[in-house]
């Protein structure tokens, strides 16, 4: 007698991973990775010992030598050797240095000196920590909102510049 | 009704039913909290630390920190690696040099790193030779008086980078 095959029999079992072995291994990855976290976010600010050389500088270039000096209540943007005044960079009404045009004319000035990376600090006012870091700030970063600046490499190939005057040297410690 | 019940579950195996936990849902927040602390490990392997006192400034830097002698300054207090050198408050003026402008005690402390540095290296081809590198843990409301005095102490010493150690803004 003919009988229908048993539904039972052909239907397929569906098989679960087995995710055990993988929770145990993502439990041991986190907390090595929770031993290993810095939830706050420490960088640095670099800055070279300022070295008075004898060598003389190369004819062809003259060299910006460009010099903030920080009074208590402007900026004094110098250049050229020997240093001639460029600009005077005030405070803005709230008393506070105006970080704005000092960024704006210091971008002027590295679009006419792709090249030159140094600027020279020499704070005689006894401003606090915090306000030196954000004139260095003002003085070092490219903001995004900062046309885009190409200079040359070495091998002659055009590269987008990712910092305004990154070398920080501080010009009068020894005063 | 009964024995018709009873013949139709004659042949199922009487198994014991086991509590089948779901786990899809843990899965999915483990992996989230792997990548949140993926984003936030920190792969230089340097552990710098910032004592309660010292508040540091904010900064747009995105330089990472580098390897080097760690001096951390509060308004009242320096140290050298956690080593409390010197009391400001207290000793500032007794233990300063060449016109107020070295302070003796970090310069000895920094001494002492350096040639400890330089003798690891000379022991141990694998040890760090000294780079000159300070990175400097100063609270953000210390003057620039004294950290003119903190930056000539330190190249008087033989460091010639400092790394002013800044917190980044969050973006």
């Amino acid at each position: 007698m003919y009988r229908a095959p048993s539904r039972r029999k052909t239907k397929k079992e569906f098989v679960k991973p087995n995710l055990i072995p993988i929770l145990d291994a993502v439990f041991i990855f986190i907390f090595f990775l929770l031993m290993s976290a810095n939830f706050v976010k420490i960088y640095e600010i670099p800055s070279n010992v300022p070295i008075i050389s004898d060598a003389e500088p190369p004819k062809n270039e003259k060299p910006l030598a460009l010099t903030l000096r920080i009074t208590s209540s402007y900026i004094q943007i110098m250049t050229g050797v020997p240093s001639s005044t460029l600009t005077r960079i005030g405070k803005t009404s709230d008393g506070f240095y105006d970080l704005e045009k000092l960024h704006s004319t210091l971008l002027n000035l590295k679009n006419r000196n792709l090249k030159e990376e140094t600027v020279i600090f020499e704070p005689i006012v006894d401003l606090t920590y915090e306000e030196i870091v954000k004139i260095m700030d003002a003085a070092r970063e490219l903001r995004n909102t900062d046309p885009a600046l190409f200079a040359k490499d070495k091998d002659g190939v055009e590269m987008r510049l990712k910092a305004l005057f990154p070398k920080i040297i501080f010009g009068n410690i020894q005063s | 009704m009964r024995s018709a019940r009873s013949i139709r579950k004659r042949g199922r195996k009487r198994t014991s039913s086991t509590f089948d936990l779901d786990i899809t849902s843990l899965l999915d927040i483990l992996v989230i909290m792997l990548v949140f602390l993926l984003q936030s490990t920190n792969s230089t392997g340097i552990i710098m630390t910032v004592p309660k006192d010292v508040e540091l400034p904010v900064s747009q830097s995105a330089t990472p920190s580098n390897e080097g002698v760690v001096v951390q300054v509060s308004p009242t207090t320096i140290w050298v690696e956690d080593k409390e050198v010197l009391n400001i408050e207290s000793n500032l003026r007794a233990s300063t040099d060449q016109g107020g402008r070295r302070i003796i005690p970090l310069f000895n402390e920094l001494v002492k790193r350096k040639e400890l540095i330089q003798l690891s290296a000379k022991s141990s081809p694998e040890a760090n030779k000294f780079g000159g590198v300070i990175n400097l843990i100063v609270d953000k409301t210390v003057k620039y008086s004294f950290i003119k005095k903190l930056l000539y102490t330190s190249a008087e010493a033989g460091f010639q980078e400092y790394k002013f150690v800044v917190m980044g803004i969050e973006q």
